[in-house]
């Protein structure tokens, strides 16, 4: 490292990423040595990689501004978005220049970093993540108002961006779990007043595929990049108290 | 950082050792300290579970009282009376990780991190409590008169969750798992304490069985007996589920799970009423 206190800090860094060949269908991890400033962010060095080192390193990303989750990866072992993540907070973080860098294991990956998100999405779309059947609003009216005392109860809910990474670190891993991101979308319409269809998200909620299946290890919360509390969310929905809110 | 969910002097002296077990900082860093302790709470379950049934098969020699007594001679020597002091760590651990989770998912309470360090603050003083009564060995208390008070104090957690959760439109299963974890948070961790006031409490076949031919005695050992293998059985199944992929397996593996205990309580309530 160089120029330890400047904005032209540089680090080297040893990059060493699970990578995955479908045509051969074999597995290695390669390492990568490279030099950093400590503001790039990781989806810059898997695209420096791709522009000095080797083309053929596949990884996701879509707006790279933390609000669609494309990028989502596991940086030595904890899910997170790889366009948040500052060269300066990992090595300060993990204390350590040296990074293993894994897909996420929600689905299987299709190439390297990048896993299939339509198998990991059918687990979203199992619990309708949209009104099934909306209110009428009030009379006279166009749009349904949403008093601010009962946004305030799941406001923090409706920024799930489905970036995975909650599935990826629950102790519950996904056999049997719909996962924590799938009840979120499910709760959050529960208690969104304008849901009319509560009975049918409340079967997938209690089924034996949804909250019990969680055991408040509160993993979810931890690596939430959005940092909502959905250990939080999903306790309210054991407790019963979704339905109060709305 | 590793230490940054817990700000206190000796908190971050005991994370620092913490620290340095691979296994448990790679988890504390990647996943935080609740999912730590939520795999302790696992853990001490299993281990308590393999306890269970060498518990229970040792009970069985009570229909032979001497060769009851020659096996539990072994249980007053040095490694074996400090591995009973040991076995208080996953018990009392498991008791109030459970009351932890039970305030959280049932009662709203989120302050989980005061929470934590109540749970191993209060593990610490009951495992010198304990460990304090069996080094005296002297301390009598009349079996009706502990148990009649401890009965009402399990059965009012026991009561609060069931008046919580009845009514909630979901598991069955998984509201009895959680009434059955409120009654044994307290009735577990005070029977401990019970068979430890002095050696002849649980070691002396006589004792056992006067102790045991107590009607009232004979019915908080039948809800301990059936509240424990069912709570056992069903937090089993539960890691079964969330890790086997094969439906076939986990069913297999489920039914597995209901035989043992379902032996387990045949033997224990057997024992039980025939004493």
């Amino acid at each position: 490292m160089s120029n330890e206190n400047s904005h032209s800090q540089v680090y080297k860094l040893t990059l060493k990423i699970k990578r995955y060949d479908p045509e051969e269908k074999r597995s290695w991890v390669q390492a990568y040595n490279l030099e950093a400033g400590r503001i790039l962010r990781f989806v810059d060095l898997f695209r420096q990689i791709n522009d000095e080192q080797d083309p053929t390193l596949a990884w996701n990303s879509s707006c790279e501004h933390g609000q669609c989750g494309t990028c989502s990866v596991k940086v030595n072992g904890k899910p997170l978005l790889a366009c948040e993540l500052l060269v300066e907070n990992a090595v300060q973080y993990f204390q350590t220049r040296t990074f293993t860098i894994e897909p996420l294991n929600v689905a299987p990956a299709v190439r390297d970093l990048v896993v299939d998100l339509a198998a990991a999405y059918e687990r979203i779309d199992r619990v309708q993540p949209y009104i099934i059947q909306p209110g009428s609003p009030p009379s006279e009216q166009d749009a349904y108002p949403i008093m601010p005392q009962s946004l305030d109860h799941y406001v923090n809910a409706t920024r799930c961006i489905n970036c995975f990474c909650c599935a990826s670190a629950c102790i519950s891993s996904h056999n049997s779990f719909l996962g924590p991101n799938a009840m979120l979308a499910t709760i959050v319409r529960v208690m969104d007043p304008r849901e009319q269809e509560k009975a049918k998200r409340l079967k997938i909620l209690y089924s034996e595929q949804g909250v019990y299946r969680c055991h408040s290890s509160r993993a979810c919360s931890f690596v939430c990049p959005k940092e909502i509390d959905v250990a939080h969310f999903i306790a309210l929905a054991k407790e019963g108290r979704i339905l109060n809110k709305s | 950082m590793i230490s940054s969910y817990f700000k206190k002097p000796l908190e971050q002296f005991i994370l620092s050792g913490l620290g340095n077990v691979p296994i448990v900082s790679f988890y504390a860093k990647t996943r935080g300290w609740p999912f730590v302790i939520a795999w302790i709470h696992r853990i001490s379950g299993m281990l308590m579970l393999l306890y269970i049934g060498i518990h229970i098969y040792t009970l069985s020699f009570l229909a032979i009282p001497d060769a009851y007594d020659a096996k539990m001679k072994l249980f007053g020597y040095f490694p074996f009376s400090f591995l009973e002091w040991l076995l208080a760590l996953p018990v009392i651990f498991h008791a109030l990780n459970g009351g932890r989770l039970i305030l959280y998912e049932i009662f709203g309470i989120r302050n989980d991190e005061s929470m934590i360090r109540w749970v191993l603050g209060l593990s610490a003083t009951y495992f010198l409590l304990l460990g304090l009564l069996m080094v005296m060995g002297d301390q009598t208390v009349s079996p009706i008169f502990f148990w009649l008070i401890i009965f009402i104090v399990g059965i009012l957690p026991g009561y609060l969750v069931t008046s919580k959760i009845w009514n909630i439109a979901g598991s069955f299963a998984w509201k009895l798992q959680r009434i059955t974890g409120a009654y044994l948070f307290v009735m577990i961790p005070a029977h401990l304490l019970f068979m430890h006031l002095q050696p002849a409490v649980g070691h002396e076949a006589g004792i056992v069985i006067a102790r045991m031919q107590n009607g009232f005695i004979k019915f908080i050992d039948l809800t301990l007996v059936i509240g424990v293998l069912y709570h056992a059985g069903y937090g089993l199944t539960a890691i079964i589920r969330d890790y086997l992929r094969s439906r076939l397996l986990q069913t297999g593996l489920v039914f597995l799970v209901f035989l043992i205990m379902a032996v387990l309580g045949w033997i224990g309530i057997k024992l039980t009423l025939s004493i």
